[in-house]
């Protein structure tokens, strides 16, 4: 089972974002998008969630167009998080993560939320939050709130083993270091799990250490995709974000000059 | 418990704390008894327990079963749909300031009601007024307004809050041309239905009037409710909201359409009534919360409640005379609305 882009294209404004984009993203794989800024991913991970049609190519959930799969059934299968939200009214924390309970009329669902929900507010270090308003939240703490509500819509009974997967656009963006591995650290754990993991980021670092395979992107293109090891290398790296860089393996570093 | 009437249960339950819940008892249990307080007061002098044990003389009856209860049933009706319809529109626009009457909905109702008066009438004098005609008029023009906001406000988000409040400031302007327009060319008798337009008021309302009225909105009720979560959802943003799985397309039309239905019958029978939807959707969230399952009928019962309790106002402060309804809103609700503004600055 696994998540496919076939050679995308889209223009917008007459400019050229995406050109003949391809991916493959399997179960149980982190795969981590990099480049510089402007290098179209983020608009790569609105057309694998069907915000954006592209001009051309396909994007394929499990052998099934995306856009033969109703918008219901596509939040079933797939949860992002994006860079920031804002609220107008004053939600309790609680309400927001509860935003990503999908309800199917099915009574195993609901007597399973508070389960669900206990688990993914634990596991996101948030259950001394759910009673605070989430507006006075810090911007790190509104950000653990918001994946704890993306993990709650991955949430299945144990015993489905249907195909999930989750996209996640920058989320490391704000938070300190020890939530940054806590985040990480339940992304390796869900890919364990079968989620297939779509992740932008900014840290090659984290990336290199954390993701099973890296896409780096540049000017709309994937300019090389595989194992880190294989693509991390100090020239190509350089030619990318033209700025020096070199590799070093400790097992695998990345440093910056 | 069957797992059927659990899942009922649960449905009905979920989302919507127990706090939430006893509140919207607490705003039925005080409908009710305002509902009461209201048949049971005014310039004549009646009682409902005498009426129900059948004391009352024939003269009494008629003016409690053909003035007062209608009036009561009325007033309830409209404060409820410009509640809901307030805090839909709020929900909808992500505005807090999204009222009715202040963003130009009611105006555009009132417009499309007495063009149908004065046009209908001079150029069409033996098209039957049929009572379902005047409501759908004024829903044409709330219809009209909104989906012009909504045009005019695409992309600006919550960046819109104020450019919202000042495109409503010209609609009103341009349905206030339009009223005036049609009250110069407009006769005598029409101009005594017109005036009652601009200030708002429950009074002369009959069943044959009321009844149209009731089922247009109860019907825009029974669909605006079950949009709750779908409202709760586009608070995180369209986007968003599509990616768990809401059409975000049909929900915003639903809404539109059922708000504007819900605004345009009020307003085909009372008239503009300010406020209501900017304080009472304010109100509800200030005591409960703000997720919509539990704000949009808080909402319709805290806006019947306040509008029974304010037409009482009416009608008994200058006993026998009356002070128009729209005036006693305008009074409480405008004073409100500053401080709104004042309160959104800080933020």
């Amino acid at each position: 089972m696994s998540l496919n882009l076939k050679s995308v294209s889209l223009k917008l404004d007459n400019r050229q974002i995406l050109k003949d984009v391809s991916l493959e993203i399997n179960e149980g794989e982190i795969v981590s998008v990099i480049g510089p800024n402007g290098a179209g991913k983020s608009t790569l991970l609105n057309v694998l969630t069907g915000d954006i049609t592209p001009d051309s190519g396909d994007t394929i959930y499990d052998n099934r167009q995306l856009n033969k799969i109703s918008i219901q059934e596509r939040a079933f299968t797939r949860s992002v998080m994006s860079q920031m939200q804002t609220l107008v009214f004053n939600f309790n924390v609680k309400d927001v993560v509860e935003m990503g309970w999908l309800q199917r009329g099915n009574s195993d669902f609901s007597s399973n939320f508070s389960i669900a929900f206990e688990a993914v507010t634990k596991e996101c270090n948030v259950q001394n939050l759910v009673h605070r308003k989430f507006n006075s939240l810090s911007g790190g703490e509104q950000r653990r709130v918001h994946f704890a509500r993306t993990l709650l819509q991955l949430w299945r009974p144990s015993q489905s083993n249907d195909p999930r997967y989750l996209l996640l656009d920058e989320p490391t963006a704000n938070l300190d270091l020890s939530s940054e591995m806590l985040l990480m650290n339940i992304l390796k754990a869900r890919a364990s799990s079968n989620v297939g993991i779509l992740v932008i980021l900014h840290d090659l670092n984290l990336a290199s250490h954390f993701a099973d395979k890296i896409a780096i992107m540049k000017d709309g293109e994937i300019k090389a995709f595989g194992k880190p090891e294989e693509i991390m290398t100090d020239d190509f790296l350089t030619s990318i974000y033209e700025v020096p860089i070199k590799v070093k393996y400790d097992p695998l570093r990345v440093r910056y000059y | 418990m069957t797992s059927r009437a659990q899942s009922i249960k649960s449905s009905i339950t979920e989302f919507i704390s127990s706090k939430q819940l006893l509140i919207l008892f607490l705003l039925c249990i005080f409908t009710f008894v305002s509902v009461f307080i209201a048949i049971g007061t005014g310039s004549y002098d009646l009682s409902i327990i005498n009426f129900i044990l059948g004391k009352n003389t024939g003269l009494q009856n008629i003016v409690l079963l053909e003035i007062r209860v209608p009036r009561v049933i009325l007033s309830a009706i409209v404060g409820a749909s410009l509640g809901i319809a307030g805090a839909a529109l709020q929900g909808l626009f992500r505005n807090p300031l999204a009222d009715p009457g202040l963003i130009g909905v009611s105006a555009g109702a009132a417009l499309g009601a007495t063009t149908i008066i004065v046009i209908g009438a001079n150029f069409f004098p033996n098209l039957y007024l049929g009572s379902f005609l005047l409501p759908v008029a004024a829903i044409s023009g709330a219809c009209f307004v909104i989906f012009m906001l909504y045009v005019l406000t695409k992309g600006f988000g919550y960046q819109g809050v104020t450019y919202m409040l000042l495109v409503g400031i010209a609609v009103n302007a341009i349905a206030g041309v339009g009223i005036g327009i049609l009250t110069y060319i407009s006769s005598d008798a029409e101009l005594r239905s017109l005036t009652f337009w601009t200030m708002g008021s429950f009074g002369g309302v009959t069943w044959p009037l009321l009844i149209p009225a009731i089922i247009i909105i109860t019907i825009s009720l029974i669909f605006l409710i079950p949009n709750a979560r779908k409202l709760d959802l586009l608070q995180l943003g369209e986007p968003e909201a599509y990616r768990l799985g809401i059409d975000v397309q049909r929900v915003k039309l639903s809404i539109i359409f059922t708000s504007a239905s819900a605004v345009g019958a009020s307003v085909a029978l009372s008239g503009m009534i300010g406020f209501v939807g900017l304080v009472v959707p304010h109100l509800v969230r200030l005591i409960g919360g703000v997720n919509h399952k539990y704000l949009l009928p808080g909402s319709a019962l805290m806006g019947a409640c306040l509008m029974i309790i304010a037409d009482l106002f009416s009608r008994i402060l200058l006993q026998p005379a009356e002070i128009p309804v729209g005036l006693i809103t305008s009074a409480i609700g405008s004073p409100f609305f500053l401080w709104l503004i004042f309160r959104m600055k800080r933020l």
